[in-house]
């Protein structure tokens, strides 16, 4: 080990024993995974990110902040073909509380956009609660970036809000889905891009986890409040929900989607891009191997 | 020093500028809620398609309908310099003109009241004969709505985002990009040309358009031959001093003989405010002077009368529908929902492209020959550049001739304007062998489903379920040729309802985490 690598691992563990021991005072050992049943979407993500050390371990005062929520469809919020308002909003007002600077929501979406910002919910929520909607329907609003090491995918044209964002939270709503057989976390993030048509033609799977590769949230926000178990993404009618009342929270854009499969009744394996992204290290699917916290309300 | 103007002529330019401009916004940005707030109230009070939708039966326009004929019977056509985008966009060429010194003024030259009728009767035989082609050409509100829509269109959005882009770098993103769109170069091009051409007939002779070609001025015309108020000349006060004809865009006042030709006059009152001697009013009829002559030509009228019903005759014995063949068919354009059968749209709109504008998803675009020559530039499905958004209606409630029908949602979301059509062998499941399903994605009935086949999902469409809303078509990304793509219906069908057993009977929350 020579020098300049000595001080880095110090300080590095200097920096990790003091956060770490900051955060166990407050809420004990930080687990891997998050996962909360039997509330509202609101409560659920409050004792999750308390277990997580509270969105102050995330959000540092002054900070940009980005939210990413499934906005794809132009469907009420009972259908469930869109992420929870009100979780979003609840994610926001903690954001502000943490000191955000500002929060930005936005999604690229399949329906036309300002019908699906407004059917959702999501746009008025936001409003409510002092964030701010961007639009994502037009290529002006995205820039070229290269992803370096994808298989597939080399580079994409990237949402200028994640671009100047400091925190990024990935908050998808758990679906059946007829292209990838489900949709969470890692299969959100084609709604950061443009050009969406490349991925479904050139190995969707493994664009998915390239990206995944590429981008990582700070964190991840599942909601699985009510879960589009038939019919996805879009979903045909209400018949196709299932108020499950959960919700997964994790840094590991991985294991959530892992977690969030078995929810769905899908093995993590079945589903090849959390076997791609897996296998390339973005994270873990062995769900025996992390410190999950089950928390019931 | 310059006088005050009449008061008839304030009242016109007022109700002028405020349907020019509300007549103008409805069409000029593309997708936007004005079109879809505004036009129910506008469009009624356009002659032209108010009466092609009464004759679809919808009795609702006749409370545009019929103020609008009163208020000729009443004032003669004033509707020509206040109601029409066309007359108003006419008279701000006239005023144009106005600034050239050999264009100064007008002169008595009223054109043959027989050629306008025979034209007009043309055009009605044609119509009631199913083409729509003279009529949508010569149609003041469609022709009108046809350019704003495709060529202002484009240059709304063109600078609303160069707006966007340069508040947006000054950190003010109080205006949001557009999507680019430009219509087929020949929907641009003619309906261009055509305004040009009205545009240099008014520069040449004032309304000729009006007094020859329009169908709204021929029937407007007849009306006011037996409108009570009218421009009348006090033989009495009149000197003859020519000051009306001069002003009169129509051509219509003959100072010599002091006569006006009323049923060419659009009632711009420039006559009564130009008149130095008080010799012109506008007075009823009982007020007028015994001498005060029109130009009659009761035959040309009886003549428009007739017409169309024998040529309706005529027409009906000579076409009969045949059968398509499956190429025909791929060729065809899936038509607008609302439209019923591509027969009975054709024969009902007149091209005015309010559709196209007010479209929030837009995904209508003039059509070139895919209708036919007589559908020339009525609106078409263009998956390519979007698809029909599920819950929307939008086209038919702003459809002013009725081309289009107004369907609750319930039922449009069951109307199939078309069926998705698979090529197996185009499709990236089969040809990469790697998962795709876009098309089944954003499929809003589940029409396209995906099913295994070997380790990958492959699209299978449920005909009975499809509505032709061309979501799998657009989303389709194989180049050049889509894998799935909608065969129009000729005859719009109706979907089976869509499965809602629900999916998961008894208790629905999680009990333990599978983890």
């Amino acid at each position: 080990m020579d020098r300049r690598a000595f001080v880095r691992t110090s300080a590095a563990a200097a920096a990790w024993t003091l956060a770490g021991g900051m955060r166990l005072e407050a809420a004990g050992k930080i687990p891997d995974l998050v996962a909360v049943k039997g509330g509202e979407a609101e409560a659920m993500f409050r004792r999750g990110i308390a277990a997580l050390g509270g969105m102050r371990a995330f959000v540092k005062p002054n900070s940009k902040v980005v939210i990413k929520p499934n906005i794809g469809w132009d469907v009420p919020p009972e259908r469930a073909g869109n992420t929870n308002p009100k979780l979003i909003a609840e994610i926001i007002k903690q954001c502000k509380e943490a000191g955000a600077k500002e929060v930005t929501v936005f999604d690229h979406t399949c329906d036309n956009w300002s019908r699906c910002y407004r059917t959702s919910g999501i746009e008025a929520a936001v409003r409510e609660a002092g964030g701010t909607m961007a639009p994502g329907h037009a290529p002006a609003y995205y820039q070229e970036v290269k992803l370096g090491t994808g298989k597939s995918l080399t580079s994409v044209k990237e949402h200028e809000a994640i671009l100047a964002a400091d925190v990024f939270i990935n908050v998808p709503i758990l679906k059946s889905h007829s292209s990838t057989r489900l949709t969470i976390a890692m299969k959100n993030l084609m709604g950061n891009v443009w050009d969406r048509g490349y991925w479904h033609a050139n190995d969707l799977h493994q664009c998915i986890a390239d990206y995944a590769g590429y981008r990582k949230p700070t964190l991840n926000v599942v909601d699985a409040y009510a879960v589009m178990k038939r019919n996805g993404p879009r979903g045909v009618s209400v018949s196709d929900v299932v108020t499950m009342k959960a919700q997964l929270l994790s840094t590991d854009i991985v294991a959530i989607d892992a977690a969030g499969a078995k929810l769905l009744g899908l093995d993590p394996s079945d589903v090849r891009h959390i076997e791609l992204a897996a296998a390339r290290g973005v994270g873990t699917m062995e769900l025996d191997k992390l410190a999950i916290e089950r928390i019931s309300l | 020093m310059k006088k005050f103007p009449h008061p008839l002529k304030i009242a016109r330019l007022v109700v002028a500028t405020a349907f020019g401009l509300t007549l103008t916004l409805i069409f000029l940005v593309p997708g936007s809620a004005i079109s879809t707030v505004l036009s129910p109230i506008l469009t009624p009070l356009q002659l032209v398609p108010s009466v092609v939708r009464l004759t679809g039966g919808a009795v609702i326009v006749l409370a545009g309908l019929i103020p609008v004929l009163l208020l000729t019977i009443l004032m003669g056509r004033v509707y020509c310099s206040t109601v029409c985008p066309l007359g108003i966009l006419q008279d701000l060429v006239i005023r144009f003109r106005r600034q050239f010194p050999g264009r100064r003024w007008f002169r008595y030259n009223t054109p043959p009241p027989l050629f306008h009728y025979s034209v007009f009767s043309l055009t009605v035989v044609l119509a009631l004969s199913g083409s729509f082609l003279l009529l949508n050409l010569l149609e003041p509100f469609s022709t009108y709505g046809r350019v704003v829509s495709t060529v202002g269109g484009p240059m709304a959005v063109a600078l609303n985002n160069a707006a966007a882009f340069l508040l947006n770098r000054l950190g003010l993103p109080l205006l949001v990009h557009l999507p680019w769109r430009v219509a087929d170069l020949v929907a641009i091009t003619i309906p261009a040309l055509v305004i040009v051409a009205i545009g240099a007939m008014a520069f040449w002779r004032g309304r000729l358009f009006c007094n020859t070609l329009c169908p709204a001025g021929a029937l407007l015309g007849i009306l006011s031959r037996v409108s009570i108020f009218r421009i009348t000349v006090d033989h009495e006060r009149c000197n003859e001093c020519g000051h009306c004809e001069r002003v009169c865009k129509a051509e219509c006042i003959h100072s010599g003989s002091k006569t006006v030709d009323f049923a060419a006059c659009v009632g711009c009152f420039n006559c009564i405010d130009a008149c130095p001697t008080v010799g012109l009013s506008f007075e009823p009829i009982w007020h007028r002077d015994a001498r005060t002559q029109t130009n009659d030509g009761r035959r040309s009228v009886l003549m428009t009368l007739i017409a169309p019903v024998t040529g309706r005759l005529a027409a009906d014995s000579t076409i009969a529908p045949r059968a398509l063949t499956y190429d025909e068919s791929r060729r065809l354009a899936v038509a607008p929902p609302g439209a019923a059968s591509t027969e009975r749209f054709t024969g009902l709109c007149t091209a005015c492209h309010l559709c196209v504008s007010a479209c929030p998803t837009q995904v209508l675009y003039p059509s070139v020959l895919e209708y036919g020559l007589e559908g020339l530039f009525q609106p078409r499905m263009n998956y390519t550049a979007s698809y029909c958004n599920f819950d929307c209606t939008v086209c038919g409630d702003v459809c002013p001739t009725g081309a289009l029908q107004a369907l609750p949602q319930a039922e449009k979301k069951l109307t199939q304007l078309g069926k998705a059509f698979f090529v197996r062998e185009d499709c990236i499941v089969v040809t990469k062998k790697t998962d795709c399903g876009a098309c089944s994605e954003h499929c809003p009935t589940k029409a396209v489903k995906m099913v295994p086949e070997g380790k990958v999902l492959l699209p299978v469409v449920t005909d009975t379920l499809c509505i032709g809303c061309g979501a799998c078509e657009h989303a389709c990304p194989t180049k050049p040729r889509k894998a799935i793509y909608v065969i129009p219906s000729a005859v719009h069908g109706k979907a089976q309802k869509p499965d809602t057993t629900p999916v998961q009977e008894g208790k629905q929350e999680l009990e333990e985490f599978p983890f």
